[in-house]
């Protein structure tokens, strides 16, 4: 199955990779009237999107797990959990809806307005944030939307470590901090590969991204200005790709790269983890 | 020095509560909107919001979502039964036979069917359609290239198997060895084993599995844009004519220039997230822990 999808992805981007050749990465333009294409755009629009999404939910689920496993206790300690696992499990369209209406209002106000007004020499910060849909906004919903999903990897590490290491740490007379920062370094492996699969899971994201992104074909360093991510780019015009010429193809190519670097992410995420576990653990 | 340390632990556990509750402060923000804007919209339209169509854009009625709601229930009474007796018996070959080259082929296979963009399978599945429909005529009378319940439950199937799959095999390798030992020590044969002990073992779990994969099918969005037809101006004919979805009823509506389908998109929302939190406590009720996916 997994084989037929990928092969089925492959045999319609045959077309336009050869029509095209690697300029089809080089280049951003969607003119479907002359036929050019470029979906370097996209690409690239991809992988900052979801390295944004990623260091967000770094910072939150790591402080969550650590909350989780080290502070709270009994009760409030299932409902906390509880609530993770709800978040995990709720609809992305869900997510979608906040974010486009309440998020990125909220940032354009809060965190890309001052940004832009005190910093506007760097280049990330350049550009005026006009409706505040844009790469950045669509970064910050994904990386809070992955929380539970990288939170959850990174608990069942941590409590899966031996309970030696942390008897050890009090034994020396380590304050908290500080057993949770030798644990934590115990852990980084895990770390990493959760962090690795957030991020693949976040390049394929669609629902979230093409509602927040602001859907459009253009390649500036700036954040705060409208993007495409590939999924995004494949949901707003596939409906008309078969229109044009090669259209179709050029989608089917971006979205076979996106979906070989996903699979090849994850699986060495899970064999980090694999690794890890056989090392430290047993 | 100790008062340093004293100070340093302090601040580290003030910096890490308040990241915490940063994180989960968004859910309560979007559970509180989603009410705040969906409500009205259900009280307003009463009974008719499940019952009518949309509204054209220019209406003063609220309308319904009728093909939405029908289409959601179509697509999960098709795709949920495959994918739970696939699952399951995927789950089982793996678990009982965990050295078999067949074995990790499947493990390693539903590991990267899960990290696939759902909507690669969406494109995939929509040309695989085009292509057989073309290549053997016969077969439209099975596949409508402009989509239908069938072709969305199909590509919601190949969604949701590595899901229902890694929810089973957790669950059935839970199952202490000892338990299995002492049935095949009275000479039980293996299929005896799985249907007499590990499945009433592993009974609520399977509840569980079976409606976390559900909660995971209706709010599928990507997976259906390009199969399900997104047809919402009356409820399907049959199996293979275009439906319509909750979840894609929201995605097209909710950035639309209409105040009154925006506003049907928050009813909608509203609607998919009682039906989830419904599963959810449901699930709570029946086990006290759900392993993440």
């Amino acid at each position: 199955m997994l084989l037929l999808l990928v092969s089925i992805l492959f045999f319609n981007s045959i077309e336009s990779l050869s029509a095209y050749g690697s300029s089809l990465f080089a280049k951003t333009v969607w003119d479907p009237e002359n036929s050019v294409y470029g979906v370097l755009g996209p690409i690239l629009g991809t992988i900052i999107t979801s390295l944004i999404s990623v260091s967000v939910s770094l910072i939150l689920s790591l402080s969550l797990a650590i909350t989780i496993a080290e502070y709270l206790k009994g009760y409030l300690k299932k409902i906390v959990s509880s609530i993770v696992e709800f978040m995990g499990g709720l609809p992305t369209i869900i997510y979608a809806v906040w974010a486009s209406e309440y998020l990125v209002p909220f940032l354009k106000n809060n965190v890309m307005k001052p940004l832009h007004t005190s910093l506007p020499f760097i280049p990330l910060f350049s550009c005026r944030p006009i409706t505040g849909f844009s790469t950045f906004a669509a970064g910050v919903a994904l990386g809070i939307s992955t929380v539970p999903y990288v939170a959850s990897i990174i608990l069942e590490a941590y409590e899966n470590i031996p309970l030696i290491y942390r008897e050890a740490c009090y034994g020396i007379g380590a304050t908290k901090y500080e057993a949770i920062k030798t644990l934590l370094s115990l852990t980084k492996p895990a770390i990493i590969a959760a962090l690795i699969l957030g991020f693949a899971r976040s390049l394929g994201e669609t629902t979230i991204v093409a509602l927040t992104i602001g859907n459009s074909m253009t390649l500036t360093p700036c954040l705060f200005a409208p993007g495409y991510t590939v999924s995004a780019l494949v949901a707003s015009q596939f409906a008309n790709a078969f229109l044009y010429q090669h259209a179709e193809s050029v989608l089917y190519a971006s979205m076979l790269v996106t979906t070989l670097i996903s699979i090849i992410l994850s699986l060495y995420a899970s064999k980090l983890i694999i690794d890890w576990r056989s090392r430290v653990v047993v | 020095m100790c008062s340093w340390r004293r100070v340093r632990e302090r601040l580290f556990k003030i910096t890490v509560f308040g990241v915490a509750i940063l994180a989960l402060t968004p859910l309560f923000h979007l559970i509180m909107v989603v009410f705040i804007n969906g409500l009205p919209t259900i009280l307003e339209a009463g009974l008719e919001f499940f019952v009518d169509l949309p509204p054209t854009p220019l209406s003063r009625e609220l309308g319904g979502i009728a093909p939405s709601l029908v289409g959601t229930f179509l697509m999960t009474m098709i795709s949920l039964p495959i994918t739970i007796v696939l699952g399951l018996f995927t789950a089982i070959l793996v678990t009982e036979f965990p050295k078999s080259r067949l074995s990790i082929l499947v493990d390693t296979v539903a590991k990267s069917l899960s990290s696939v963009p759902t909507i690669a399978v969406s494109m995939a599945m929509f040309s695989l359609v085009v292509v057989l429909v073309n290549t053997i005529p016969k077969l439209r009378a099975f596949l409508n290239p402009a989509g239908s319940a069938l072709t969305g439950s199909l590509a919601l199937v190949i969604i949701a198997l590595p899901i229902s799959y890694t929810y089973f095999s957790t669950f059935l390798r839970s199952v202490p060895a000892t338990y299995k030992e002492a049935a095949y020590s009275i000479g039980m044969s293996r299929w005896a084993v799985i249907i007499r002990v590990v499945i009433p073992v592993v009974k609520k779990s399977i509840l569980v599995a079976v409606l976390m994969t559900m909660a995971r099918i209706m709010g599928e969005t990507a997976a259906l844009l390009f199969t399900a037809g997104r047809y919402r101006n009356g409820l399907p004919a049959s199996i293979i004519s275009p439906v319509d979805a909750i979840p894609l009823l929201i995605f097209d509506y909710i950035l639309s220039p209409f105040e009154v389908w925006r506003r049907v998109a928050w009813g909608a929302t509203l609607i998919l997230l009682l039906f989830y939190m419904l599963i959810f406590f449901v699930v709570k009720v029946v086990v006290k822990e759900v392993k993440l996916l």
